[in-house]
């Protein structure tokens, strides 16, 4: 425990390890309460727009609200979905006076402007996530790269003294095991998150495609008529 | 849309200044929990005891006086021995350089045996009577110390605490190296002056040395009477031994 924080003595490669873990640990760390916030949120607002959705009767109605979910990414979903199908209405009433149906059509576009969001969304969702990977399988390694360097620093140090006490020897391997320690405590909870957040993910792209599917649904049987 | 991804993308800065803050805040309590928790090598002190001089409890207690050393003699001389105790060297024949009887000579070893075992348990009863009355005494100390007499006691108090705080700082890198200190003490228990009346010419083993002395300075109490002290020690890779 003695001069465990002290850092007098650290070569300079062993330091840059240490700054560089440091590094992976804060970033890593502000990535973990970043996306427990947003994700949290994107769970509450979407149950609490899905209620909304099935209460409420009219599209526009919904659109005119949507802002207060900003968050959820069904919202996003509706927005794009209902922006691309009054297009179509609009186009579909041009080619009515031209006498030309494409129902089908239709259909289509708005399923692919929901694909489209859905995609964003998950990327959106998934965004820096990948730095919590990189963290969590790197991490150990660079600790462990600045523990070899630092053994290999006091071996050295022993051939040039001679002695091979334990009082030699000891504080350049404590020294050398402080980084791998360093890299674990930046790696695990970087692992951990980034699994939970994975779970968290596949749980709303389910909720993502269930929408599309129910849009899709409302739109084919009240609008097109089919 | 962009607008909103905007808006949940600024949180970043946010919690990056926060992870920041956590860090540095887990790294204040590991130094404060550092400075509330000393090393534990100055609190932990091995204490050595020797059983068959009793120890000083307090080095101010001081020498014990001639007489008091012939009881300690007494009760070590009377105390039994650990280890495997040789029988009595059987008296041979008066004279005539007659052959005794087998069953004569049975018996006699019967009767020494006996007159053996008697004496080793009065021996040991004594023995255990002068332990009780020493510790039933109140008084620290060897028996019959004043505590007016400062020296040897305190040398090897001294050397005790110098040899423990060794033992934690010693390195070298010559073959064998050994100095000879002489310190210096005064009342209050501080050590005025170390001179190195022979030099190792091993820069570690030296430095290890000056570390164990003052790793040792702050176990140590004031000499008795709180006189001012002067001791020679000498250092080696074994150990410390008076000089």
């Amino acid at each position: 425990m003695t001069d465990m924080l002290s850092l007098a003595g650290t070569g300079p490669v062993v330091l840059a390890v240490f700054v560089i873990l440091i590094f992976f640990s804060v970033v890593s760390w502000a990535i973990i309460f970043f996306k427990l916030f947003q994700i949290h949120k994107a769970n509450s607002e979407s149950v609490r727009f899905m209620d909304f959705f099935w209460k409420t009767k009219r599209f526009d109605t919904i659109a005119a609200q949507a802002d207060r979910f900003a968050s959820s990414p069904l919202v996003m979903l509706f927005n794009e979905g209902y922006s691309e199908l009054k297009q179509v209405m609009d186009g579909d009433a041009k080619q009515e006076q031209a006498g030309v149906s494409t129902d089908l059509g239709d259909i289509e576009n708005v399923s692919r402007a929901l694909r489209r969001a859905t995609n964003q969304e998950i990327n959106r969702l998934e965004k820096y996530t990948t730095f919590l990977a990189t963290t969590g399988s790197a991490s150990p390694f660079i600790g462990l790269f600045g523990t070899v360097w630092g053994i290999m620093v006091a071996f050295e140090g022993i051939g040039r003294t001679g002695s091979a006490s334990l009082a030699v020897v000891a504080p350049g391997i404590s020294e050398a095991l402080r980084a791998t320690a360093i890299g674990l405590i930046a790696a695990i909870p970087a692992v951990m998150a980034y699994n939970h957040f994975q779970h968290k993910i596949r749980v709303l792209v389910k909720e993502m495609d269930s929408f599309s599917t129910e849009f899709l649904n409302i739109v084919q049987r009240n609008i097109t008529g089919k | 849309m962009h607008a909103l991804h905007r808006r949940s993308d600024t949180w970043l800065g946010v919690t990056l200044l926060l992870s920041a803050t956590v860090h540095v805040a887990a790294f204040v309590c590991m130094l404060w929990l550092q400075q509330l928790n000393p090393a534990l090598d100055q609190l932990q002190t091995t204490y050595y005891v020797d059983v068959v001089n009793l120890p000083v409890v307090a080095p101010q207690a001081g020498n014990p006086l001639p007489e008091a050393n012939a009881t300690v003699e007494e009760a070590v001389a009377t105390a039994p021995q650990a280890g495997p105790q040789k029988p009595p060297a059987t008296p041979l024949p008066a004279s005539g350089g007659g052959k005794v009887p087998p069953s004569e000579d049975h018996g006699f070893q019967e009767r020494m045996a006996k007159l053996t075992a008697k004496a080793a348990e009065q021996r040991q009863a004594a023995a255990l009577e002068s332990l009780r009355a020493k510790i039933s005494g109140g008084k620290t100390g060897m028996p019959g110390a004043t505590g007016s007499q400062s020296g040897s006691d305190y040398t090897a108090y001294l050397h005790s605490r110098l040899k423990d705080a060794f033992r934690e700082t010693i390195s070298y890198q010559s073959a064998a190296p050994f100095a000879v200190v002489r310190l210096t003490i005064d009342g209050d228990g501080r050590i005025l002056l170390t001179r190195f009346e022979r030099s190792s010419g091993d820069k570690l083993f030296e430095s290890a040395v000056q570390r164990a002395i003052t790793l040792a300075e702050q176990r140590i109490v004031p000499p008795p009477g709180r006189t001012t002290y002067e001791g020679t020690f000498v250092f080696k890779p074994q150990g410390v031994t008076q000089q």
